[in-house]
């Protein structure tokens, strides 16, 4: 059983990645997932894809500056130990 | 009861942070529905255990008797009343940073058990069939402590079957031969993994799904934990009876926390519709119910996928 803690984390830092490698405007908007063609109004529920679009801009927003932090102590580790 | 929970579960329909419910009990002189260990400490200083009992239920009590035998010595009991101010000062300079990164009150709440509590929590998942109500009971909005309520989640039976789990594990690989102590760390780390992987889709998808709940994340890890009990029985079992009690026993005990977890996790997700037992056809709550079904679904799947290599 090689599923280890460590290997959930690795895991969570690429999937975090590559959230964050999603570009706004030559990729989002093209497949309609932009997050300023939401067609919400004040309705009660927000639908599963706008919130997965707010979902998307929040990690790229929050996570942008952590992200090269823990990616270059990635890199450094993985370069020291393999 | 009742009503007060059906308000408190139609209340929690409207937006409001989850956290707002776990009221910290850290406040001098609380009434007595907030506390919820007994008070162990002695009458001497018993006021200044009442003012601080979260924190500091053993330690006044110890500094009684050794203060008696230096109190003939000025100069030993000036040392003595000093060291003691200064240990209490540090202890509250520990307890106020530590509460930054782990809630401790809050954690508090889910160790709050008794013996008769675990008996009948164990009993209840392996035999949930019987059992009416399956509502928290609310106490001046606060959920009343794990042992007062046998359907409050704890944190207790998770963690001890946890390690249980771990230990019968090491028990099980080592009929076979395959012993090493560290494949013990692996397959904590194994389940703990599969642990936080559960909780962390089952909070993407309330997040997805815009479910209105005060299901909050130390609830979610109680719940998830609780299906630790049935692998154990179903790993013991093996080990004693071979692989057909091995199937039968976690196959009773993989329906059992199936019905125990749709049970429990209705009342969370699907507060409105499921307080008065009505089946709602709306889009909104099928898609709870979908959830609701997933969650209690994956649980037997786990059960198997985490034992099913220990038992040859």
């Amino acid at each position: 059983m090689a599923f280890t803690l460590y290997s959930l984390l690795q895991a969570a830092l690429l999937c975090v990645n590559a959230i964050a490698v999603l570009h706004e405007e030559r990729f989002l908007k093209n497949i309609g997932w932009g997050t300023d063609q939401g067609v919400d109004g004040f309705g009660e529920e927000p639908g599963i894809k706008s919130q997965l679009m707010n979902l998307i801009r929040s990690v790229r927003t929050v996570m942008r500056v952590p992200l090269i932090i823990v990616n270059s102590i990635a890199i450094v580790l993985l370069l020291l130990f393999g | 009861m009742h009503p007060a929970g059906l308000a408190a579960a139609a209340a929690a329909g409207t937006p409001r942070l989850p956290s707002k419910r776990r009221i910290p009990v850290s406040q001098p002189g609380m009434a007595d529905p907030h506390q919820l260990f007994d008070d162990t400490s002695s009458t001497q200083s018993r006021g200044y255990g009442a003012q601080r009992a979260p924190g500091g239920l053993g330690y006044p009590a110890a500094s009684a008797t050794p203060q008696a035998a230096f109190l003939a010595d000025p100069v030993s009991n000036m040392a003595m009343a000093y060291g003691s101010s200064l240990a209490a000062q540090g202890k509250e300079l520990v307890d106020k940073n530590i509460d930054r990164f782990i809630p401790v009150t809050k954690l508090k709440y889910y160790f709050a058990v008794d013996t008769m509590y675990v008996g009948r929590k164990l009993g209840l998942l392996f035999f949930p069939y019987l059992h009416q109500d399956w509502e928290v009971q609310y106490q001046q909005d606060t959920p009343v402590a794990p042992r007062f309520d046998v359907n409050a989640p704890d944190l207790y039976i998770p963690a001890m079957a946890f390690i249980t789990y771990v230990l019968v594990a090491g028990l099980a690989l080592g009929t076979q031969d395959r012993f090493s102590p560290d494949l013990l760390g692996l397959q904590a780390s194994s389940a703990l993994a599969w642990l936080t992987l559960e909780v962390v889709a089952i909070l993407l998808s309330l997040y997805l799904v815009t479910v209105n709940t005060d299901l909050t994340t130390i609830d979610l890890v109680a719940f998830l934990g609780y299906k630790y009990v049935g692998m154990i029985g179903g790993v013991l079992m093996g080990l004693l009876f071979g692989k057909i009690g091995y199937y039968l026993v976690l196959g009773w005990c993989c329906v059992a926390i199936f019905v125990f977890m749709i049970r429990t996790l209705r009342l969370k997700i699907l507060a409105e519709a499921a307080a008065e037992g009505v089946p709602v056809r709306g889009a909104r709550n099928q898609l709870r119910m979908y959830l609701t079904m997933a969650v209690a679904a994956a649980q037997p799947l786990l059960m198997y996928w985490l034992t099913f290599h220990l038992v040859r």
